[in-house]
């Protein structure tokens, strides 16, 4: 199991228990008064957005691809392209020359792996995956919006 | 006399064990401080998913999954079973909630980029939790309705037995890797 002592001083620490499962217990509350309350008022009365009833907010994108692409084949093995991106994302952005954008940042000490493992940045501050990201959000909610 | 003994002492080594397990991984266990409530959205996703198999597991007692049956069946759980009405409901709403919090679990973690190395295990579990849950929907959702309006092609009890076995069985798998890499490598800090 990971240790989280090491390197730290005693007040960077907080005992798991009661704090860690006094905050999921909490969460844990929440959500089920969420689920009580969804059931009380789901399906809402009004729509967001103009969509069959029998499809959700989830598959809303897939279902307005499913319209725009009539050839099945096409549309599964687009389908398929975006579950293999998704999946590899990590190894997609793990290349060398991301890691020239940060060297006035941090220090390398071994190699450019190195400081990838060491440091963890926030996608904000990569900006072709940054870019990536936004770019396949925007595609997401338009296919939610468009009425095709 | 030599048994008994032997029996108070495996007695107490089992005791000693338990308690060494709950000492290490709870009572004596410390974390860092810069832990946040939106940490717990993984850990929500897991209540939400339990939720949905034990309110799962209620349904099986009395649904059909035959063609003619099924939708008598979802009926007569909301009209004549106690208390089936509230637990249906849960099982229909429930997804929407736990698809909803995989993906702000997700988000959040592409958003601090805690994917990199040495987490992509992490990231790929988690993404193919997320494709299996969306899966977990769309044969759930067939079940709900007559095959007779052409919405599967697939045979209702070949969707009911991917549905409650086949899925959940991967599921399960994905979530075992899932927990044991974050036991391993921690859950945001640089190794």
């Amino acid at each position: 199991m990971k240790d989280y002592t090491k390197g730290r001083s005693p007040e960077m620490l907080e005992p798991f228990f009661p704090n860690e499962m006094f905050r999921h217990i909490i969460v844990s509350c929440f959500l089920v008064i969420l689920e009580f309350v969804a059931v009380i008022f789901f399906p809402l009365p009004f729509q967001f957005v103009d969509k069959p009833a029998h499809i959700p907010w989830f598959f809303l994108p897939l279902y307005n691809l499913k319209k725009l692409i009539h050839n099945e084949v096409l549309f599964i093995s687009v389908l398929a392209l975006c579950a293999l991106f998704l999946v590899s994302w990590p190894f997609l952005v793990r290349v060398r020359s991301y890691c020239l954008l940060f060297l006035n940042k941090i220090k390398i000490t071994n190699s450019c792996t190195d400081c990838y493992s060491k440091v963890n940045y926030p996608l904000w501050q990569k900006p072709v995956p940054f870019a990536v990201v936004i770019i396949a959000i925007f595609l997401v909610i338009n296919l939610c919006l468009i009425n095709v | 006399m030599n048994k008994k003994t032997e029996g108070i002492n495996q007695e107490i080594t089992t005791k000693s064990f338990l308690q060494e397990i709950i000492e290490t991984n709870i009572t004596r266990r410390l974390i860092p401080k810069s832990m946040s409530w939106f940490g717990c959205m993984g850990g929500l996703s897991l209540v939400a998913f339990m939720i949905q198999v034990i309110t799962g597991v209620f349904l099986m007692f009395h649904y059909i999954p035959s063609a003619k049956d099924a939708v008598p069946s979802i009926q007569n759980i909301s009209h004549n079973v106690p208390y089936g009405w509230f637990i249906q409901r849960i099982h229909a709403v429930g997804p929407h909630i736990m698809i909803g919090m995989v993906i702000s679990h997700m988000l959040r973690i592409l958003f601090k980029g805690i994917y990199r190395r040495p987490r992509e295990l992490h990231w790929v579990s988690g993404s193919c939790l997320l494709i299996l849950t969306l899966f977990m929907y769309y044969t759930g959702s067939l079940l709900s309705v007559s095959n007779s309006d052409g919405r599967s092609a697939i045979p209702i009890s070949y969707l009911y037995a991917i549905h409650v076995a086949g899925i959940p069985m991967a599921m399960g798998l994905f979530m075992g890797l899932h927990f044991f890499m974050i036991r391993n490598t921690g859950i945001s800090e640089p190794l």
